[in-house]
């Protein structure tokens, strides 16, 4: 049985409805993280659990037993939340600020027992906090706060933890152990709901991410199927590269351009022969000046093949590792052909990618070459460089930098654009 | 481990206060017009409780001095009791029940209660604490609806409001002796803070007040220590926050109205004695709360002591005593907490 049900909940403050029939289990030992825009309800689903929001309809429940009308003290027992920020403004003790968890537990006139003060010891311990304990709350840091809040909120040894934001106080060291700990808690059985600002945070510790935008709540999913470029744009308005992280495993995610930033109806196209990251940057800020781009033959995998598909670039897809066959190459000249310039980015050339740079020189474009064709970006045996050369003698415009590759593309198109 | 220190320190706080409250009494009752040997004080104490009478200069301790000093006790206890509770429930530093406006409630309930019912003695010694508390609870009830902004409580909303609702009570009490010419002396002095002609009617009455008032906060002084959280978070650590909020200020409107039926308006009491204790012995309430009951007591029966010997044979009203002392209390609290932000 899940130790937390939203049941088809619509919740909300008084009148205002902020997310309407959402539906989320969260089983024993499962780690979900809610994510979605500000302002989209993530916080007012998480404080309707514990009554600091308003069931409409619906209903929430721990293993079962309704969330709505339990008491505040049998609820305490069962969840444990860590507020997004925490005030302390009178000078408890880190330690008795954390002994306050206990107090769902305690009987009315009981102090704090033996087995009490060995719970505080053991969740002090394990944020790193014991060595806090005298100190006054008032004047930590907000880190040392946020790790002592979460001991307080474990020292109701809860069966279910919600966390709101929980490391935007945290620097990177303490982010991580906090998240290590509490993706170690559910481990060890506990239901954590978690919200997060962060995807890339949220993906590598949730096992679900559920996400909530425009008042609904989608179904949670793992984080590789929830977190696609297509849903990241519809939900923020962000056109993102979406990728495996190489060192976690897990998916990140990288904001490209502000979907409200690309002109709805882009202006003169530019051509880029690029690869292997070379053009990237570029393309991102030519998207952002309004320019269409056309991106010529990109594998699969490669990194500005991400950010071609994520700034909306016309190009040829290729499968990773794939060759340019000649209806490839057709078709890359005819978009070149059809822009009002091509940039050729500071991409090396090897025998599967030349194709791109022929098809350049072959449009008979006004041409941008970025940087110098050295030994360090020819594998082709002086091919590439030869083209180069022919470029030149044609009439290219030969560029240092990235941005002066920009000014030159105003140049060329301004009188296009006008 | 199990801070075994925390439970001595709490005794011996208690005790070393008692016995400061002891002293301070058996002064109270030997200094005044006439000095008394503090011997004498103590002597005559035994000899009432073991009832083998004693003459004139007894009746004068039993009879005159001690009630009243009993009764500066208190007073002093039930404000700054008040106090704590006002501090804890809205996290503010600065509340206490006479900024707060409790106080000119009870003021005003307890006036309207003396001009309605008439003269009969036994009448006034209920109707006045009861319309005290009416009035203080009517008060509390006002001044955090008209500083709430959408369910939010605003702690400079609340000290405006708590003024503002202060002096216009205090107007209307004024206004209503304006028209009861014959008691308006009295009615005055005991507006400024006079524990002047007391009985022992009155500590009988403030005793049952205070004992009942102090029984919530004392079996819940974990869910106060909460409070200073905020609402939400006492809420998430197992507190049913509204319903104690309604308790805590009932709790705060009953002592307050004892308070104010038995001695007028005395400021700055409450607002005074539990910063200084917290100062002491930390935010914490299972001791902060009886200390500064003790406290108070000493503070109350300190200031009615100056205010009688200072310019004796003339008295001064307490409340002119404890204004003085708590007014430049108030700016400094102001002017630390600008510096700390």
């Amino acid at each position: 049985m899940s130790a937390l049900v939203f049941d088809a909940v619509t919740v909300g403050y008084g009148d205002r409805v902020v997310v309407r029939e959402a539906t989320l289990p969260v089983t024993p030992g499962q780690f979900v993280g809610l994510v979605g825009p500000n302002g989209a309800g993530k916080s007012t689903l998480l404080r309707a659990v514990t009554g600091g929001a308003d069931v409409v309809a619906g209903d929430i429940t721990f293993d079962g037993a309704s969330a709505v009308g339990m008491s505040e003290r049998e609820r305490a027992r069962i969840v444990g939340v860590v507020p997004q920020s925490q005030v302390a403004s009178f000078a408890f003790t880190a330690r008795a600020f954390v002994e306050m968890g206990r107090n769902p537990h305690l009987g009315r006139l009981a102090p704090l027992g033996p087995a009490d003060h060995a719970v505080v010891d053991d969740v002090m311990a394990r944020t790193d906090t014991a060595h806090l304990a005298d100190e006054r709350v008032d004047e930590l840091s907000g880190g040392d706060l946020q790790r002592l809040t979460l001991a307080q909120a474990l020292a109701q040894q809860p069966r279910v933890l919600l966390l709101d934001e929980p490391t935007s106080h945290l620097d990177l060291n303490h982010a991580l152990q906090v998240l290590d700990l509490v993706r170690s808690l559910a481990d060890d059985g506990m239901a954590v709901l978690g919200v997060f600002h962060d995807l890339g945070i949220a993906a590598r510790y949730a096992d679900r991410i559920a996400i909530v935008a425009d008042g609904r709540l989608r179904p949670p999913a793992p984080p590789t199927e929830a977190l696609d470029a297509t849903t990241i744009a519809e939900v923020f308005g962000v056109r993102a590269v979406v990728h495996t992280d190489p060192v976690t495993g897990t998916v990140a995610v990288t904001p490209v351009v502000r979907g409200a930033d690309l002109a709805p109806a882009p202006g003169a196209t530019v051509g880029l022969v690029c690869g292997s990251g070379a053009g990237a940057s570029l393309m991102r800020r030519l998207a952002i000046a309004g320019h269409g781009l056309f991106a010529g033959a990109l594998n699969r995998g490669d990194v500005d093949h991400a950010v071609a598909e994520a700034v909306g670039a016309g190009r040829v897809d290729l499968p990773p590792f794939g060759e340019i066959g000649p209806d490839d190459a057709r078709r890359v000249r005819d978009g070149y052909a059809a822009a009002a310039c091509v940039v050729v980015c500071e991409t090396p050339f090897g025998r599967p990618n030349l194709p791109n740079l022929e098809a350049a020189v072959a449009s008979a474009r006004p041409l941008v070459l970025v940087g110098e064709m050295g030994e360090d970006r020819d594998f082709t045996g002086g091919r590439a460089r030869g083209l180069w050369d022919a470029a030149l003698a044609a009439g290219a415009v030969r560029v240092a930098t990235e941005t002066d590759a920009l000014a030159a593309v105003e140049r060329i198109t301004g009188t296009e654009t006008a | 481990m199990v801070p075994a220190p925390g439970r001595s320190r709490r005794t011996l706080t208690l005790v070393g206060l008692s016995a400061a409250l002891a002293l301070a009494i058996v002064a109270g009752v030997a200094l005044g017009a006439v000095r008394i040997p503090p011997g004498d004080v103590v002597a005559a104490v035994a000899r009432a409780l073991t009832g083998s009478g004693g003459g004139l200069a007894d009746a004068v301790i039993i009879d005159l001095r001690l009630p009243r000093v009993l009764l500066a006790a208190l007073v002093g206890a039930s404000l700054a009791l008040a106090g704590v509770l006002y501090q804890a429930l809205f996290k503010n530093p600065l509340a206490d029940p006479y900024i707060l406006g409790v106080s000119a409630g009870a003021g005003l309930g307890a006036t309207l209660a003396l001009a309605a019912l008439g003269t009969s003695y036994a009448v006034r010694a209920v109707g006045v604490p009861v319309g005290a508390f009416a009035g203080a609870a009517f008060t509390m009830l006002l001044v955090v609806r008209l500083a709430s902004r959408r369910g939010r409580l605003d702690p400079t909303s609340l000290l405006l409001a708590g003024i503002a609702v202060s002096y216009t009570l205090a107007a209307l009490t004024s206004f209503i002796l304006v028209f009861d010419r014959e008691s308006m002396t009295s009615v005055v002095f005991w507006m400024m803070g006079g524990l002047q002609n007391r009985s022992w009617e009155h500590v009988a009455m403030l005793s049952v007040m205070l004992a009942a008032g102090a029984v919530v906060p004392a079996l819940y002084h974990r869910e106060l220590d909460l409070m200073l959280l905020g609402d939400d978070r006492a809420g998430q650590l197992g507190v049913r926050v509204e319903r104690f909020k309604l308790i805590a200020l009932a709790s705060a409107s009953l002592v307050v109205a004892g308070a104010v039926s038995v001695s007028g308006l005395i400021g700055f009491v409450g607002l005074m004695t539990p910063h200084m204790v917290r100062l002491v012995v930390g935010p914490r309430h299972r001791l902060l709360l009886p200390a500064s009951v003790l406290a108070g007591a000493i503070v109350l029966v300190v200031a009615d002591l100056l205010a009688r010997v200072v310019l004796a044979p003339v008295e001064i009203p307490v409340g002119i005593v404890t204004a003085l002392a708590g007014g430049p209390f108030f700016v400094w609290l102001l002017v630390r907490k600008e510096h700390r932000r």
